[in-house]
């Protein structure tokens, strides 16, 4: 509710500016500010909630803004269709680029980026012919509504206007389920894919998403004073984008208006103290990433006293566990044919043939190296096998990714924890819970307020209380035990109601009653009928809990069967305690 | 450093805000220049900008009657910072006339802006031929300037290299300037009758010019036009393409910039667009002048000139009007008689149909002779 | 013919200035996978050192020698100032805050040259020649002696890189840090000593760049930041952790540049760019890759 009355607050404040400001040069400024905004939000959501590095979105404004201007200058399109259309311009160019640097990462997509920005650039510059180069398109019309003397303020409502509705849509990335999975992205792609995202199609997404507001940024530029040149969009628009996106605060949906106001008044302080002004810039970007690192937002987070969210009661055990109704599961039957993988001609599997049964709890023990990894990866789908088939419930999965396998039901925990750790406990929890509207219906009652995922909060939260650490829910996953991470991520798992669960050693490097207290929760998600394939070296546990035990050694299967059998088995001893000889 | 970077913020912010209130009897003008990044670019704003202090500096040692402040803004080379500078100089400083900038991209961002709200504007060192032209049938035009102009300094090197050369080649930069030079240049060559025997461009932040060279070379180009900002580069591969035709071309370069790196023996003989004749004792005392009141600093005798030339101008209007009155000052601009002008100049630069300092007939063709830009003869 | 060697040597000594730089964001990138934004400015620095030193009437060896220490001192002031205070900060700070501490030097060491020796372009007198024109006749192509001189430093000083990397004790203390700091640690390399030291190597790379450079071209203070979109363009080339892509793919690049110039003058810029885009869409870990860590 806070929050829209601040929207109400924003509205008022914006509609009063022109009045209250000494002179126009300040609603110049604003225009500036408004607009510049837009453009760092896009960054913002790129950089700070995708973890996408962009030196390009220079280019994407310039697209916007030339975009429009020629629509509207040259063909002359009514602005309410030109600016859309710049719009789209750098839209599908944001989509072309994210596809083409889609498998780059980190300082390459950087780079490519910035081989686009100066592209457009140059095209800009030289391609006179349409864009008028440094000397100018003229004649752009201007966003005044016909109006002549008010037409600066009528420019500011306009962009102010958009600039709140850029916000608006910012603050529900941040807070609902898409923020938390571009987070989860950022942090780890493999967990994202395992969760049933589609990466590269995220990846495109917010990126196409940030080069369209740089593009509305352009656009509206274009339309301010009715004059743009090539000039304007150089590699200095980019870098001045990003540094107002984190000296704002990176990662913040507010940060961005602070950006943006210490951006201006930076260049604004500077134009007459131009001798000394990069030794200005410099400084303060020094200062404010080394003093206030959170960025601007930050500070003002600290001078304003957050109330702290208060941890629910601890509840019984014995109360918790009934809390939770956890559904029955169907479970999947998994299938292993023939399947084998080998890195640059060394063997990880070797024509494997593995079926697990729906409802059982299946494990699949090693010596270290036996390929035990590999297989997961390999029926997680995060690695295509070179050979033979995987099927769920006897439909072919081979050639299927890991967001579609996990779509289908497989859901798995990773030996090497992958939880994310910009968001909390509940929330990385809520990362495997399956939402329950769609994307407006979940807009409206998030901007209606309180009532925003509260379904799907409550699952997570029961799910928590199921495996006793509710009182978690709001740390994040770094401030936690060893123990409770691997519950936190066993809790995601189970969040996603699997027909088959994936369990890459759930009890390595816990004590013995955790160890117990995971046995528990596992048998109790087999009784509910979810297909359990289970990878762990810890024998008790394997084999108090297994219906069926598969034995790996180097890439081969080498025995398959009850617990019984296999603690027999000539073969799994020599594997585990070395030759016949060695062992007598 | 933080200390010095809040000290400075804090002058600044003071400054930002200090605006509106002074004494009535100051005239504001607003000046507008490049002064930071590309090295062209400082190199012409900084130069005009002495010219411009230093006529100042003469008009508060004068016995003129009105008090006129100069409010100086840095553009950065960037359009979108020209206007917004513009806009604070028009909303928050309240000047009464405009001076300024290098780009003529720039300068055309923020004339209309001017034009409108019926400000006088004296651009300059801006080059491009049609700043003034674009606004001459406004009534009235706001729009004058102080500089040289781009059509007239390539008719007059195009006569004399028509004459001069069989062959002529053309190096130019990629950008917008370079672009309107070489259209300018292609043009003026058909209406003589001849054409460029090669044409290279090279971009902006170019470091070698060996390739456009061996290109030139091959042409077997004797003159070789250079409108690229970076006046010096073309004079690199000389020696080791064991290739010397003759240089001419912006008035850029007659930068003592340009002879410090070049050298003064490989630009002997270099041509170019002038508006200054340093044959002249005039012009000498002024040189002068320049060299004391700023030593090494100053560097470009023909800008530091225009650039005074257009401060006397300004001022001497604004004296004659006495009060922040724009129109006014446009009004006494456009009739000012009596400039003892440094550049080629004439007394009386403006007329309702003419708003450009330099007319063709006062732009002709400088060379460097033993360490010094001369009239071509 | 003569004109494909012409444009070949002087593409081959941009190149090897592209290397040395690039090799810089190389060495920093492996050890702290993170890299200095104003390695460029760095190489603009040593450059102006330099020929204030020559004009000053110091001697060629003694101003080189003055200029790479200084360059070693602002490498270290740089670790200390721009990189350091980011891992106490750890957390709180943002993953790309490096790139903004590291522009913010360069921003900072860009307007102190200008302050000094003003906005200008400049002209640093030759160092291994009497004079900025000297030329050697090869096969009827001009080479600059400078331009021996810098192909020759380059690739003795990409040598001794290897040499360090590949042979010395904390060639294997820098690996170590590169591959686990943690582990490195425990096996008693000095970690932060190491980063310093790449630092301080990196800048000393942008150092003799710039010693080698400013005969060549014009200087000025603003020329840093092409140099260092270029070293980067390089290091995307031949990945930012492949000490032998960089090499191959700092040549490439400069040779590319001059016969893009020689081709097409108007787009001479476009065409190296348009290569890394396309290099990039194909194969986004640079032309000879990187080896990706697996997931467990």
């Amino acid at each position: 509710m806070y929050r829209n009355l601040g929207y109400l607050l924003a509205i008022a404040i914006a509609a009063a500016f022109p009045f209250l400001v000494p002179n126009n040069f300040f609603v110049h400024l604003a225009q500036i500010f408004a607009y510049t905004t837009i453009a760092v939000i896009g960054l913002n959501l790129l950089l700070g909630l995708s973890g996408q590095m962009s030196l390009g979105h220079g280019g994407f404004y310039a697209l916007g803004a030339y975009g429009s201007a020629l629509l509207a200058g040259s063909l002359g399109w009514p602005l309410l269709f030109s600016i859309p259309a710049g719009v789209g311009v750098a839209l599908v160019a944001g989509i072309l680029v994210g596809l083409l640097c889609l498998r780059t990462r980190g300082l390459y997509l950087a780079m490519a980026t910035l081989a686009f920005g100066f592209i457009v650039e140059i095209a800009a510059q030289r391609w006179t012919s349409l864009t008028g180069g440094t000397m100018g398109l003229f004649g752009v019309p201007q966003l005044d509504f016909g109006n002549f003397r008010m037409g600066p303020v009528y420019f500011f409502w306009f962009a102010a206007a958009m600039l709140l509705l850029v916000q608006i849509g910012s603050d529900y990335l941040f807070a609902s389920r898409y923020g938390r999975r571009l987070q989860a992205i950022k942090e780890s792609e493999p967990f994202a894919r395992t969760i049933g995202l589609n990466v590269p199609i995220w990846r495109t997404a917010i990126f196409a998403l940030s080069a369209a507001l740089a593009g509305l940024a352009g656009a509206l530029f274009a339309h301010q004073s009715g004059f743009i040149s090539s000039e304007a969009f150089s590699i200095r628009l980019t870098i001045g984008l990003l540094i107002a996106t984190v000296i704002g605060g990176l990662g913040r949906s507010y940060g961005p208006i602070f950006g943006a106001a210490i951006l201006i008044g930076i260049a604004e302080t500077t134009a007459a103290l131009h001798e000394i002004g990069l030794l200005l810039y410099g400084g303060i970007l020094l200062t404010v990433i080394l003093v206030f690192p959170e960025g601007a937002i930050g500070l003002a987070g600290k001078l304003i006293p957050r109330k702290t969210a208060k941890a629910p009661p601890r509840r019984d055990a014995e109360e918790a566990r009934s809390a939770l109704v956890l559904p029955q599961a169907k479970g999947a039957a998994l299938d292993i044919v023939g399947v084998s993988k080998s890195y640059s001609g060394v063997v990880a599997l070797s024509d494997l043939n593995m079926s697990i049964r729906p409802g059982t709890v299946h494990a699949l023990i090693g010596p270290n190296g036996a390929g035990k990894s590999t297989f997961i990866n390999v029926v997680a789908g995060l690695y295509q096998g070179d050979k033979g088939t995987i099927s769920i419930d006897g439909k072919d999965v081979t050639g299927t990714s890991a967001h579609a396998r996990a779509r289908l039901g497989l859901a798995r925990t990773f030996q090497n924890l992958q939880l994310i750790q910009g968001v909390s406990v509940l929330d990385n929890v809520m990362l495997g819970v399956r939402p329950e509207r769609g994307a407006p219906g979940d807009f409206l009652a998030w901007l209606a307020g309180g009532g925003h995922e509260r379904g799907e909060r409550r699952r997570a939260e029961a799910i928590l209380e199921f495996l006793n650490i509710s009182h978690l829910r709001d740390l994040r996953p770094k401030d936690l035990s060893y123990g409770h991470r691997k519950l936190v991520e066993l809790a995601r798992a189970i969040a996603q109601q699997p027909s088959i669960m994936l369990l890459d050693e759930p009890v390595a490097g816990l004590n013995a009653q955790e160890a117990a207290s995971i046995a528990r929760v596992v048998s109790d998600l087999r009784d509910r009928g979810t297909t359990i394939l289970l990878v762990e070296h810890n024998m008790d546990f394997v084999m108090g809990l297994s219906d069926r035990i598969t034995v790996l050694d180097f890439g081969h299967r080498i025995a398959e069967g009850t617990p019984e059998e296999i603690q027999k088995n000539p073969d799994v001893i020599r594997a585990y305690l070395g030759t016949d000889e060695a062992a007598a | 450093m933080s200390r010095i970077s809040k000290t400075a913020a804090a002058v600044g912010l003071s400054a930002l805000f200090a605006g509106g209130a002074l004494a009535q009897e100051t005239v504001k003008v607003g000046v507008v220049q490049g002064l930071s990044g590309p090295p062209a670019i400082v190199d012409f704003g900084e130069s005009y900008l002495q010219g411009l202090r230093l006529a100042h500096k003469d008009y508060e040692a004068s016995d003129a009657k009105t008090k006129i402040e100069l409010i100086v803004y840095d553009d950065e080379a960037n359009p979108q910072r020209a206007v917004s500078v513009v806009q604070r100089l028009i909303q928050n400083d309240e000047v009464a006339a405009v001076i300024g900038t290098v780009s003529s991209g720039n300068v055309l961002a923020f004339a209309p802006i001017l034009q409108r709200a019926e400000i006088p504007l004296i651009a300059g060192p801006s080059i491009a031929t049609n700043i003034t032209a674009q606004f001459i049938d406004e009534d009235p035009s706001y729009i004058f300037r102080c500089s040289m102009v781009e059509k007239f300094q390539i008719d007059a090197m195009l006569d004399w290299a028509a004459e001069t050369f069989d062959k002529v080649g053309l190096v130019h930069s990629t950008t917008g300037y370079g672009n309107v030079a070489a259209e300018e240049i292609q043009k003026g060559m058909a209406a003589r009758d001849k054409e460029l025997v090669a044409v290279e461009a090279a971009a902006p932040g170019v470091n070698d010019l060996t390739p456009q060279m061996i290109r030139m070379r091959d042409a077997g180009a004797e003159l070789v036009l250079n409108f690229h900002e970076s006046f010096e580069l073309i004079y690199r591969p000389m020696a080791r393409l064991d290739y010397r035709p003759t240089i001419a071309g912006n008035w850029g370069l007659s930068s003592m910039k340009v002879q410090e790196i070049v050298g003064a023996d490989a630009i002997e003989g270099t041509v170019m667009g002038q508006a200054l004749d340093l044959g002249e004792e005039k012009a000498q005392e002024f040189d002068a002048r320049m060299r004391e009141e700023y030593g090494s600093a100053y560097r470009w005798p023909v800008l530091a000139a225009l650039g005074y030339d257009a401060g006397q101008i300004m001022f001497k209007a604004v004296n004659e009007v006495g009060t922040a009155d724009p129109k006014a000052i446009r009004d006494a601009l456009e009739n000012i008689d009596g400039i003892d002008a440094v550049s080629a100049t004439p007394a009386q630069p403006f007329s309702e149909t003419d708003h450009e300092c330099l007319n063709p007939e006062h732009v002709f063709l400088g060379v460097w002779k033993d360490g010094a830009v001369v009239r071509l003869q | 013919m003569t004109n494909f060697l012409q444009l070949l040597v002087s593409g081959v000594a941009m190149g090897a200035i592209y290397t040395l730089t690039a090799k810089g964001l190389f060495i920093a990138h492996l050890a702290t996978h993170r890299l200095n934004f104003g390695q460029g400015d760095f190489m603009m620095v040593a450059a102006f050192l330099v020929m204030a030193l020559l004009i000053a009437g110091v001697h060629a060896l003694l101003a080189v020698i003055l200029v790479v220490l200084a360059l070693c001192v602002m490498g270290y002031l740089l670790e200390r100032i721009a990189i350091r205070p980011l891992d106490a900060l750890a957390e709180r700070s943002t993953p790309y805050a490096w790139v903004l501490t590291t522009a913010g030097i360069a921003l900072i060491l860009q307007n102190l040259v200008e302050l000094v020796w003003g906005g200008s372009a400049q002209y640093a007198p030759p160092l291994f020649s009497q004079s900025r024109d000297s030329v050697v006749i090869v096969m009827g192509v001009g080479i600059f002696v400078e331009e021996i001189a810098i192909i020759v430093v380059a690739f003795l000083v990409v040598g001794a890189l290897y040499w360090f990397l590949f042979a010395s004790r904390w060639g294997k203390a820098v690996y170590a840090v590169a591959f686990n700091p943690e582990a490195a640690n425990l096996l008693g390399v000095d970690v932060r000593g190491v980063i310093v030291l790449v630092f301080v190597i990196a800048s000393v790379l942008a150092g003799v760049a710039g010693v080698l450079i400013g005969p060549l071209v014009s200087l000025h203070p603003h020329i840093g930041l092409v140099f260092t979109i270029k070293a980067l363009a390089v290091a995307s080339l031949g990945g930012f952790s492949n000490p032998v892509g960089i090499l191959i793919g700092g040549l490439l690049f400069g040779v590319a540049e001059a016969f893009s110039n020689y081709w097409d003058s108007a787009f001479g810029d476009l065409y190296p760019l348009l290569f890394v885009l396309a290099s990039l869409a194909i194969k986004p870990s640079g032309l000879f890759g990187e080896r990706h860590a697996d997931v467990r």
